[in-house]
């Protein structure tokens, strides 16, 4: 994945923000990256651009070769069903369905049969085989939080995209997600970009990007 | 779940509540149209019997048709019957007057004549005689009796009853029997008469297209032809001016309810999936496309539709079944072989058509709405409504109470919304008003029976003594005996008084010195009982109706409107306390006008100046006679065939008996079959209109929850947060009420005097009708929001905000 010089402003005039300026930076496959910065610094609307949730004036951002600006609204949402994951920190999941239909849903919109043996090995790993005909309204956050993880993974993405997965929750259900979202990613082979506020998770993390007033800085390989 | 469109129905079935609102405003928009389409139909059906029962059923007659014409056009392929209608001017049996005629035989059943006993006239010298008139002779007649008619212009020709037909209303009312002769017997009848050639087209004929072929064909001009308008115009044929504009404004109306049907399909659509922006910018999130939020969209429409569509159209038929069940009860003899369980084909397709139709319509625009929503709206939990600039709070909180701000705030500030709901309110609003001209319609054009309606008319030249009037009142089995002493006298007034048409129409008058003038016409003068004064308060405009009064003062009432060749005119433009001067055989006599009556239920031979009421005793004084002209009877509700044969022993001959009950009957009948649907009409667009607005404002409450829980949480206690939810429900309802109010009212005024002044109807403007609507929505809004609200307040604030 490579990002080039991209910038996004808010409102017009004396109310104009610039939320990124000119960040360029790349990452390659399997990558565990972990986003740092005072809120307001700008990186969930890194995040969004990267995932193809929001578009920007100026610059680009390829994955897999593909400038997924540029993407018309049809194929990028094809493109986003298959290749990336989304978990959020409010774990946005459909209130009205349960636990496995949330995270077959994806493959649903895809059109695709859901593999019964892998959604069985995620919900195992998840460790909600036993919930799995629960609604999220049953769930506690971090069980949530793992269903919506589940969700992310359910089309084996290439890149997942979480923000602050673990903004909601306690130490130890923090702990159980990040250990979860590592595993996967190894598992899987799937490059994870996160945002946080926990410099301690920061330290699981292959790179450490930090994001303040719109600019990036790489803090430079793990932080020790 | 096998597919993503399940979330469809996963939906509604986890919000049950917003389901079933979702489906009753649906159903109700479903009903709405089913109904009035259901209505109409069977309407026409039910007037159309009406009609041929009180006009006959022809649709064309040829005026003085040749032999010639009249093969031509009884062998024509569209023509189902055909017969000679033939009536002669003046005739007397037994120095009576009577109405003289000849029908086909084979024609006779269309005009509602049917043979009672004995045989229809087939010979020259054979008659048939109305029911009623056989024992209303100098002697009583009987099948076989030979009697003498007379001809006006000719000699007397005899004639032998051979049977007897039913009786009709109009002629008994007017005390004239009715006879037929024979068809060819009237032929050779060498006096004036017209003939009429009565033509009953078949069923699905174009019958506009059929007159012209045979006008064409047959050479006849339009002045020969003659259509029975009102049948032809509730079949949807006429060419009539005034079914015409009866048309377009059928037309016009009818387009309303399929748009109002779409707008309120269209608006809860809107409504539901403003309510989700998150839910879909999270779907799109995980990789919906917008093609597939839209088909989640138009998925849920269908499925609302498919349980809203039945059980609207079930209501829609319910409501049609029982206008039915109702006129079929209250005239079984008219109506009995009308089925009571008909399913309009047209209605109920209406119904379904708009309904499947809507859900495209009115499901696609929104389907397109959510899936422009962007992605981002659900990461970022983004605001659903854009709040605009400027800061009209800040004016608000100045001038109210914070609540009562902030509620206007939010209705104004959310201008989808306010549409929304807004367009909701007023298109009931305005179906309402527009629906109202069909009322104005029917009490224009249909008469109905009054309080003061005799049963029974008794008038004579010689006049009706006292001492008769007297044993009719106080003989058993009439109800009310009220006496009318007419007679026409100049009277004079305050020239200023005359109208300019009326002065124009006489062709000016001659002032005298003292501003009074000469009359040009006479006045017509009529006295009241006590009974007649009472009945005529209805009318009063202006003064008193006193019996006591008016003798003591010397009192006359005048009237406004005077009846002049058939219409309805103001002559003169009397007030209270003015003078008018009456020339009595005594000499010129003062009287003072102590009332002033808007119009009178009956109209004079002659052509008068203006007409004066005043009692009995002045009236005797003023013309010098004593002895009414006529006398109306109402009869009590039992044995009124004993009474009428006791009246009938005591009278002369020389009063005419004029029996209205017939008429009455018939003329009530013919009211309350348009009553009965106009009202339909009326009450069913009332009805769906209150259900809209109570779900708009429930779904608009409920879908605030999330809301309500947060200004609770920040401290917003219950009363300020009723306040809060009314100010805002109640600004919708009055923006939508007072912009219906305004497009009614001019729809009202456009289809009234555009279409509907060939009947003579004034527009006036509608006060009351506004201010009750607006009352009445303003009580259904409070009423529909409470419940929500209730239920809103019983639910704990955290659960409120962590539900969603």
């Amino acid at each position: 994945m490579i990002v080039e010089k991209l910038s996004k402003t808010f409102g017009s005039g004396e109310l104009k923000v610039d939320a990124l300026k000119n960040v360029s930076f790349s990452i390659s496959k399997g990558e565990f990256i972990c986003i740092v910065g005072p809120s307001g610094s700008g990186k969930s609307t890194l995040l969004n651009l990267l995932g193809g949730l929001d578009k920007a004036k100026h610059g680009k951002v390829y994955i897999d070769g593909k400038d997924v600006l540029t993407m018309q609204e049809r194929h990028l949402s094809v493109f986003r069903r298959r290749s990336i994951g989304f978990i959020f920190q409010a774990y946005n999941l459909v209130p009205e369905l349960n636990v496995e239909e949330n995270i077959i849903l994806p493959l649903l919109l895809d059109y695709k049969k859901p593999d019964n043996q892998y959604i069985d090995e995620l919900l195992k790993i998840l460790g909600l085989s036993e919930r799995k005909h629960h609604l999220p309204s049953q769930l506690s956050g971090g069980q949530q939080q793992r269903v919506a993880i589940g969700r992310a993974l359910a089309t084996r993405p290439a890149l997942i995209l979480a923000d602050e997965p673990t903004g909601n929750l306690d130490t130890k259900n923090s702990m159980d997600v990040i250990n979860l979202l590592k595993l996967c990613v190894d598992r899987y082979k799937q490059t994870l970009i996160m945002i946080t506020h926990n410099r301690n998770f920061a330290s699981f993390a292959d790179r450490v990007l930090y994001v303040a007033d719109g600019v990036l800085t790489e803090v430079g390989g793990a932080v020790l | 779940m096998i597919s993503y469109l399940s979330l469809a129905s996963k939906y509604f079935s986890a919000h049950k509540k917003k389901a079933r609102l979702t489906v009753i405003s649906v159903a109700i928009s479903v009903a709405l149209i089913t109904g009035i389409f259901s209505m109409m139909d069977a309407f026409l059906k039910f007037e159309k019997i009406q009609v041929i029962h009180d006009f006959g059923n022809y649709h064309l007659a040829v005026v003085e048709a040749t032999d010639n014409e009249i093969a031509a056009i009884g062998s024509h392929t569209d023509v189902q019957n055909s017969g000679i209608w033939i009536s002669f001017r003046n005739g007397s049996l037994y120095g009576r007057a009577v109405k003289l005629g000849a029908l086909d035989k084979e024609f006779a059943a269309n005009m509602n004549i049917t043979v009672v006993e004995g045989k229809y006239p087939a010979a020259e010298n054979e008659i048939m005689l109305e029911q009623w008139a056989m024992d209303n002779f100098q002697q009583h007649l009987k099948i076989g009796d030979t009697v003498k008619i007379y001809f006006a212009g000719s000699n007397e020709k005899e004639f032998i009853i051979s049977g007897i037909y039913n009786d009709l209303g109009n002629t008994k009312a007017l005390g004239t029997p009715g006879i037929f002769l024979s068809t060819a017997g009237a032929e050779k009848i060498n006096v004036e008469k017209s003939r009429l050639y009565l033509i009953e087209f078949k069923r699905g004929v174009n019958i506009r297209n059929a007159e012209k072929e045979i006008k064409r064909e047959l050479k006849i001009s339009d002045d020969r032809i003659g259509h029975n308008d009102r049948l032809l115009a509730v079949m949807g044929q006429s060419n009539h001016e005034a079914a015409l504009g009866f048309y377009r404004i059928g037309a016009v109306l009818f387009f309303m309810v399929l748009t109002a049907g779409v707008v309120m399909i269209y608006n809860t659509f809107n409504m539901s999936v403003m309510d989700r922006v998150r839910h879909f910018g999270l779907l799109r999130c995980i990789g919906a496309s917008q093609e597939q939020i839209k088909k989640l969209v138009i998925q849920e429409g269908i499925y609302i539709t498919l349980r809203a569509i039945p059980i609207g159209i079930l209501a829609g038929i319910l409501v049609t079944f029982l206008c039915s069940a109702i006129l079929k009860f209250y005239n079984h003899s008219l109506f009995g072989e009308m089925q009571l369980f008909r399913v309009s084909i047209i209605g109920v397709g209406a119904g379904i058509v708009v309904g499947l139709l809507n859900v495209f319509i009115a499901a696609f625009l929104p389907a397109k709405k959510a899936a422009n929503v962007s992605p981002v709206n659900a990461v970022s939990g983004g605001t659903e409504v854009k709040m605009s600039q400027k800061k009209k709070l800040g004016l608000l909180v100045k001038a109210f109470p914070v609540e009562t701000a902030i509620g206007m705030n939010n209705a104004v500030m959310k201008k989808k919304m306010l549409l929304l709901m807004a367009s909701s309110i007023a298109i009931s609003v305005i179906l309402f008003l527009s629906f109202q001209v069909f009322v104005d319609f029917l009490h224009t054009t249909m008469k109905t029976t009054k309080p003061y309606t005799p049963d029974i008319t008794l008038t004579s030249e010689q006049g009706i003594k006292r001492e008769v009037y007297q044993i009719l009142s106080d003989l058993d089995g009439t109800k009310k005996v009220y006496g009318r002493m007419l007679g026409f006298i100049d009277a004079a007034f305050d020239a200023k008084r005359l109208t300019d048409l009326y002065v124009e129409t006489v062709g000016g008058i001659a002032i005298n010195k003292n501003g009074t003038f000469d009359p040009p016409e006479k006045s017509w003068l009529i006295s009241y009982d006590n009974n007649q004064f009472n009945w005529a308060k209805a009318d009063l405009i202006d003064g008193k109706l006193s019996e006591e009064k008016l003798n003591e003062q010397n009192g006359v009432i005048a009237v406004r409107e005077q009846l002049r060749n058939n219409v309805s005119t103001e002559t003169a433009n009397l007030r209270l306390g003015d003078k008018v001067y009456f020339n009595t055989p005594n000499g010129e006599r003062e009287m003072t006008v102590m009332g002033i009556l808007r119009s009178i239920p009956f109209s004079s031979s002659e052509l008068t100046m203006t007409s004066f009421i005043t009692t009995e005793k002045l009236f005797t004084e003023l013309i010098g006679e004593s002895s009414y002209k006529a006398v109306d009877i109402q009869l009590d509700r039992d044995r009124q065939a004993q009474t009428m044969s006791r009246i009938k022993s005591i009278l002369n001959s020389s009063i005419l008996i004029r029996d209205a009950r017939q008429k009455n009957a018939e003329t009530n009948q013919a009211f309350f079959t348009m009553a009965l649907f106009i009202y339909g009409f009326i009450s069913i667009i009332a009805l769906i209109s209150v259900l809209n607005i109570i779900n708009t404002m429930s779904t608009s409450v409920a879908s605030k929850t999330r809301y309500l829980g947060v200004m609770r949480a920040i401290g917003m206690s219950d009363e300020q947060l009723d306040r809060m939810v009314l100010v805002e429900a109640a600004t919708y309802s009055l923006l939508g009420g007072i912009a219906g109010s305004i497009i009614g009212v001019a729809l009202q005024k456009l289809l009234v005097i555009k279409w509907l002044s060939h009947f003579h109807i004034v527009w006036r403007f509608p006060f009351a009708q506004i201010g009750l609507i607006l009352m009445i929505i303003l009580i259904v809004t409070v009423v529909s929001v409470i419940g929500p609200l209730k239920r809103i307040k019983s639910q704990s604030v955290s659960d409120v905000i962590r539900s969603l």
